[in-house]
């Protein structure tokens, strides 16, 4: 369900949730809290900003480390935990040099700042680099 | 520990310390200063002196058996290091007096408070600050060349000699202690062994001089704090630390702490030392801090899980998707 579609029906998704929330800490909450409190108030909006994210981008994120599974681990049990697994070969020293191996730790690590930290000045420069190759 | 309770200890604690140098005869406006994920940070006043109070609020022992805390040196070793600092041409504040886990304090020490602007927001960009700013690498440089020249011999115990290979093993027992979360931290941790330079004779490095630890005034850079992460290394570190992308706070145009250039950085540098680290030994090092606050970031995750922190260190452990990307970013502009 859409936004659009979801305005015309009466759920109310996660993510309206927690957009509902996010509002009530920074608009409500925070102006009547000082110091440490209030500041960790904004935290937990931002927080909450970073579960909105995830929602979203997750399945892409999903596929881009199943891909890497098939590619570079084919041996793998079902359920095992991919990124532990991937990262356990790379210190081992087996999969660095794949060809593509560089490309797939790019692009996901541009998947992962979108959810933790779409405005990192960084992921602007590595965007820019990464994705006009 | 309430201010009204730390209020009492203090007026009990400081007279016998304070009453051949500060005129006072108690405590007022005690106010804890925001920031600071490890240790608080106290603003008092005594007489007329404003002082700053530096206290560990919970024992360093409950998260000891964390494989790589990045709690760094207890307080006491801290206050006896900026002591050391003293000595030289460093800006550094005086310290009063320390107290041990066992004081009803709690470990902790007191010292001068430095007027000056810490924040970076702050001084990174208003237009006051603008000649500050332009002095202010060169400025580094020559204060992080006289730190290096202070005698590791006098050092607490705490701070030992170490090596490049000791340090990339105890990187490797993190990322795999912390369950091999991060395949962008391991690929960089091999880079980094395969492209290491020649392991060069070590000094007392800061370990944490970086924008958000310095203040700074309008002549420049007039206090250096949080002396917690010192250690022993190559003095490359410090430099490519303090240009480490994260430590730009958003600046990135400006490659010494969001503030400066390379040029000025090692130019004034070896205005003191007669020598500087070379540009890519510096680049090397920025990398490495970026593994570094990767690591940080893993840590306060695993210290929060275990009831130690609030909702900012939770938080804190997403931004180690930050130092992933830089640390991939980097790599890739080295390769070109």
């Amino acid at each position: 369900m859409n936004r659009e579609e979801e305005m015309l029906s009466a759920e109310v998704s996660a993510d309206s949730l927690l957009g509902a929330v996010k509002s009530f800490l920074i608009e409500s909450a925070a102006p009547h809290l000082e110091g440490r409190d209030r500041f960790n108030a904004r935290v937990a909006a931002n927080v909450l900003g970073i579960i909105q994210r995830e929602q979203t981008i997750r399945p892409a994120l999903q596929a881009l480390d199943q891909d890497a599974a098939t590619r570079w681990l084919p041996d793998i049990d079902a359920g095992a935990n991919i990124i532990q697994q991937l990262s356990l070969a790379l210190a081992r020293r087996e999969i660095e040099n794949e060809p593509g191996i560089f490309d797939y730790l790019k692009a996901r690590q541009l998947l992962v700042t979108a959810i933790n930290n779409p405005k990192y000045a960084s992921r602007a420069i590595a965007k820019q680099r990464w994705q006009s190759n | 520990m309430l201010p009204e309770q730390l209020t009492e200890h203090l007026n009990i604690a400081l007279p016998p310390l304070l009453a051949d140098k500060l005129t006072g005869t108690g405590v007022t406006d005690l106010e804890r200063l925001s920031g600071g994920a490890n240790n608080e940070t106290w603003r008092l006043t005594w007489g007329d002196t404003p002082l700053i109070l530096r206290r560990r609020p919970f024992s360093a022992g409950a998260v000891a058996n964390l494989e790589g805390n990045i709690l760094g040196l207890s307080l006491l070793d801290e206050a006896q290091v900026i002591q050391l600092a003293s000595h030289t041409a460093v800006p550094v504040p005086t310290v009063y007096g320390v107290f041990d886990e066992q004081h009803p304090i709690g470990e902790a020490f007191i010292m001068a408070f430095i007027g000056g602007e810490s924040i970076p927001q702050r001084w990174l960009t208003e237009a006051a600050f603008a000649p500050a700013r332009d002095q202010l690498a060169y400025q580094c440089g020559e204060a992080l060349a006289r730190i290096h020249t202070i005698d590791c011999a006098n050092l607490p115990g705490t701070i030992g000699p170490t090596t490049l290979t000791r340090r990339f093993e105890a990187a490797q027992d993190r990322l795999h202690a912390f369950g091999n979360v991060s395949p962008a931290l391991q690929f960089g941790l091999n880079w980094l062994v395969d492209h290491a330079p020649a392991d060069t004779p070590h000094v007392l490095l800061h370990g944490d001089f970086r924008t958000g630890n310095l203040l700074i005034n309008n002549s420049g850079l007039c206090g250096v704090l949080d002396w917690e992460l010192t250690h022993q290394g190559p003095p490359g570190e410090d430099l490519g630390y303090l240009c480490a992308h994260v430590w730009r706070f958003g600046q990135l145009q400006n490659p010494v702490g969001g503030f400066g250039d390379y040029a000025d950085l090692i130019a004034g540098y070896k205005s003191v030392a007669g020598w500087s680290p070379d540009l890519s030994t510096i680049r090397y090092w920025e990398i490495f801090a970026a593994l570094s606050w990767g690591l940080v970031c893993q840590t306060m995750g695993a210290l929060w899980k275990s009831g130690q922190g609030d909702v900012e260190r939770a938080a804190v452990a997403r931004r180690r998707s930050e130092a992933e990307l830089d640390m991939l970013l980097l790599i890739d502009e080295w390769e070109d």
